[in-house]
């Protein structure tokens, strides 16, 4: 995509960092005064919520918009289809804490992941939802803590460990897990069927950025029918612009979109409540699923 | 000693204490304003953060008992005896410190995990069906830093054997003194120096670990983990309370293993001839031991093997087969064709190397003052030495973040962050303990007679410096200096915080590389990474060992 930025703009050389979303806004905020980012690409859309009230962004178009969603990605339940069958496989969340999934679930640790967090955030709000407080969610994640046989810190080690069959199923994004499979892994997902959460993927320009106005361009760039199109195609990106005509899109994009249930979610709530909750879940819950159970 | 000299030694101890208080402890300072802004009383009061310390505590202590066990024993194997193989062997040993950070532990992974091929050798012999162990917890832990910490006890011992005096042993075995009270009574007090030193440097390089209980800790939760997961959960104010609380255990470590270290006061007097080996009498024990030192070279080679192995398989064709069913060249060939990947080589190099010159010199001229001149700040000289040590890596890249992120010429605060300077800054900072421990356990050796007779012959500062002292620190010098550049060539925790695209090092490609899933990639560089470490370090053996 950067190859066609830079086609488009002559003398401008599109250089990546790949990094953790809540690894950008640390390095955003430790380099507000010397910025060396023009472009914050990838992410949820909370995140940038946090980084544009602390006066991290730059508006992109007026005084009040900072940044825009680019794609969404979608949370699923995957499987190591040499393990288990796809007739097999979980189809909702309740279902992978069956018995015969204990001790075969390979969780990415939450604290590092915006996946996990978004999928911790749904327990909590159904719980809510539900019983007007959180209790009910806690039980229902020391439950999956009991099924877990491990917290995988590293994304890459977690394939490995998912490929070589040290646990059989996972819960996941996407896009990870497609390209996955591209990659030759024989992997399965299905969409729980009682709904995922969704995360709005965003873009915004750095305050301060050195070449702001190209940044404005990339990220306008990115949102472009033919750009989100290639997406699509090439990294299994959801677009989030909706007038895309249908017929432009791949395969499995109508799929997903068919199949896909999405759950609500309140992401203002999962913003101001979410780091009490996933801290009360790293000390209080973490490890004691199974001595419970 | 003449008043001048000792008022020269004044004014450069008082601007090395300058130049180390900007760098070192001014930063550690204002992260420390961060800390108590926050919720002290919270955290002191939480139970979970009482284990996490507990737990901190506990595993350092452990690694230095189980790293001593393996270290000192070999050293002595090493240095005291000759057997068919001994300097090859020798080399080999010192290994585990090349091991290069990430895809060093990934390779624990492949080889120890429950899927890897120990452990599925073992369900093939027993025919089980299930993997017999995890590696996971304490014990996983506590196996990564054995294998990586011994080396200080081991490198360290042996630089101080190397300077023992012989005729002190002669002198003990005249009167009387068996084989046994002679190490304990004479030898084991002359080396009391290098083995605080070492024990200084293994407790405190596993109070700060990071990346084994970051991927095997599992629920095990230590300080530098927790403090991890309360920041990327955007608690900044306990996570800073956590790092002060860290700070403040590593600093009781730090005081009660100085009292270990003594004044310096035993220094061998005489013309310092180290003992030459002992070839060993009995052929046959002489094969067992080149035979045991050969099988645990293998067995510390088994991680670097692994890395190899992954390096050479084609990403996601290795499954569950006992070993890859295919090979290729091309996660090599990436790293020589395609010039983004060979940049990050290059910028470890050079950071490196930068930074391993100015800690060795610092180093060099802390060695003189504290030592030679005993000056007045040589307390603070050697306090400031070891700081960065005492504080985790990422304690230490937070604060020059957090420092050099502004503009304040009136607080001493430039803009460093997002510059090429701001990597080899750190990299120079983390290097102090390294050389200082290794020269100033040195100098403490070092006869004082021999400058003084130079001095008595005309030598001049410099020459004295570069005929004698420098010669004959050599050990100390090549064995700080080499383990301070090949960690600021793996250096990951500080690099992840610090880097800019025109200065990423080798970790961070190595980083990159796993992000995408590019595990033979990763473990490519991990071997380029490994090779050039290796080199390193056995020039620098090559310049320590000749006498």
């Amino acid at each position: 995509m950067e190859k066609r930025f830079e086609a488009a703009h002559p003398g401008v050389d599109v250089r990546w960092l790949d990094m953790g979303s809540q690894e950008v806004l640390d390095r955003v905020r430790s380099e507000h005064a010397n910025p060396q980012a023009d472009v914050w690409f990838g992410g949820p859309a909370s995140l940038f919520a946090t980084a544009a009230r602390e006066s991290l962004l730059a508006p992109l178009t007026g005084d009040s918009v900072f940044w825009l969603s680019v794609y969404r990605t979608p949370a699923v339940i995957a499987y190591n289809r040499a393990a288990v069958p796809d007739s097999g496989a979980p189809r909702d969340w309740d279902d992978v804490l069956a018995p015969r999934w204990k001790d075969r679930v390979l969780i990415r640790d939450p604290m590092a992941s915006g996946t996990m967090r978004a999928i911790w955030g749904m327990v909590f709000e159904r719980s809510l939802a539900a019983t007007g407080d959180t209790a009910q969610g806690a039980a229902w994640l020391r439950r999956l803590d009991g099924q877990t046989r491990e917290y995988v810190q590293n994304p890459a080690i977690m394939t490995e460990k998912l490929v070589r069959q040290e646990g059989w199923i996972t819960l996941y994004d996407l896009p990870d897990v497609q390209i996955t499979i591209r990659r030759g892994r024989d992997l399965g997902y299905v969409f729980p069927s009682s709904g995922t959460p969704v995360i709005d993927d965003a873009a915004a320009v750095v305050r301060g950025a050195k070449h702001a106005d190209l940044a404005r361009a990339y990220v306008e760039f990115v949102r472009s029918p033919a750009m989100q199109i290639l997406a699509a195609r090439e990294m299994y990106r959801l677009p989030a612009r909706t007038d895309l005509p249908a017929d432009s899109l791949p395969d499995w994009v109508r799929q997903v979109e068919a199949t896909m249930k999405v759950a609500p979610m309140d992401w203002e709530r999962l913003d101001r409540d979410g780091a009490a909750w996933m801290a009360y879940w790293d000390r209080h819950i973490r490890g004691t699923g199974k001595s419970g159970s | 000693m003449s008043a001048g000299r000792r008022g020269r030694g004044s004014v450069a101890a008082a601007l090395l204490v300058a130049v180390l208080a900007w760098v070192v402890l001014y930063p550690l300072l204002i992260v420390a304003a961060d800390a108590l802004r926050g919720d002290v009383l919270a955290v002191v009061r939480s139970r979970a953060e009482w284990l996490a310390l507990w737990d901190s505590v506990w595993i350092a202590i452990a690694s230095v008992a189980l790293a001593a066990a393996i270290g000192v024993p070999l050293a002595f194997l090493f240095e005291r005896f000759d057997f068919p193989g001994r300097g090859v062997l020798g080399a080999l040993m010192a290994l585990p410190a090349v091991l290069p950070p990430l895809v060093g532990v990934i390779a624990f992974l492949f080889l120890y995990g429950e899927s890897g091929f120990v452990a599925r050798a073992v369900m093939a012999v027993f025919g089980l069906r299930e993997a017999p162990w995890r590696l996971q917890g304490a014990g996983a832990i506590l196996l990564v830093h054995a294998y990586s910490m011994y080396v200080y006890f081991y490198l360290f011992t042996r630089a101080g054997l190397a300077r023992l005096d012989e005729s002190m042993l002669e002198a003990a075995a005249s009167l009387g003194a068996g084989r046994w009270r002679t190490i304990r009574r004479v030898t084991l007090p002359l080396l009391r120096p290098v083995l605080a030193g070492a024990a200084l440097l293994t407790f405190m390089t596993a109070l700060a670990s990071f990346s084994a209980p970051y991927l095997f800790g599992g629920s095990f939760r230590v300080l530098t983990t927790q403090i991890v997961a309360t920041k990327l959960n955007g608690d900044l104010p306990t996570a800073m309370v956590e790092t002060l609380a860290l700070t403040v255990v590593a600093l009781a470590g730090y005081a009660f293993l100085r009292l270990g270290e003594g004044r310096g006061l035993l220094v061998a007097v005489g013309k310092g001839t180290a003992p030459r080996p002992r070839r060993i009498a009995s052929a046959a024990l002489r094969r067992l031991t080149a035979a045991a030192g050969w099988g645990l070279a293998a067995l510390l080679l088994l991680p670097h093997l692994t890395l190899l192995l992954v390096s050479l398989v084609p990403d996601g064709t290795w499954t569950t087969q006992a070993l890859p069913p295919r090979y290729t060249l091309a996660n090599f060939a990436a790293l020589v064709t395609e010039a983004e990947r060979l940049r990050p080589l290059l910028n470890s190099l050079w950071m490196a190397a930068v930074a391993t010159a100015a800690a060795v010199a610092a180093a060099l001229l802390a060695g003189h003052l504290v030592v030679r001149l005993r000056a007045r700040l040589a307390r603070p000289i050697e306090w400031l030495l070891t700081l960065p040590w005492v504080v985790p890596g990422t304690v230490l890249a937070i604060g020059l973040a957090t420092t050099f992120g502004v503009t304040r010429p009136l607080a001493g605060r430039f803009v460093l962050v997002g510059t090429a300077l701001i990597l080899p800054l750190a990299y120079f900072v983390r290097s102090l303990p390294l050389t200082g421990r290794a020269v100033l356990a040195g100098y403490r050796q070092l006869d004082p007679a021999l400058e003084e007779a130079a001095q008595s012959l005309g030598a001049g500062r410099w020459k004295r410096l570069w005929r004698v002292t420098v010669p004959v620190l050599r050990p100390a010098l090549a064995a700080g200096g080499g383990l301070a550049f090949v960690t600021a060539l793996g250096d990951f925790v500080t690099s992840v915080l610090l880097y800019t695209y025109d200065t990423r090092p080798i970790s961070i490609e190595i980083l990159s590389s796993l992000r995408l899933e590019q595990v033979g990639a990763a473990a490519a560089f991990g071997v380029v990474l490994m090779a050039v470490s290796a080199a390193a370090l056995g020039v620098g053996a090559r310049v320590g060992g000749t006498r």
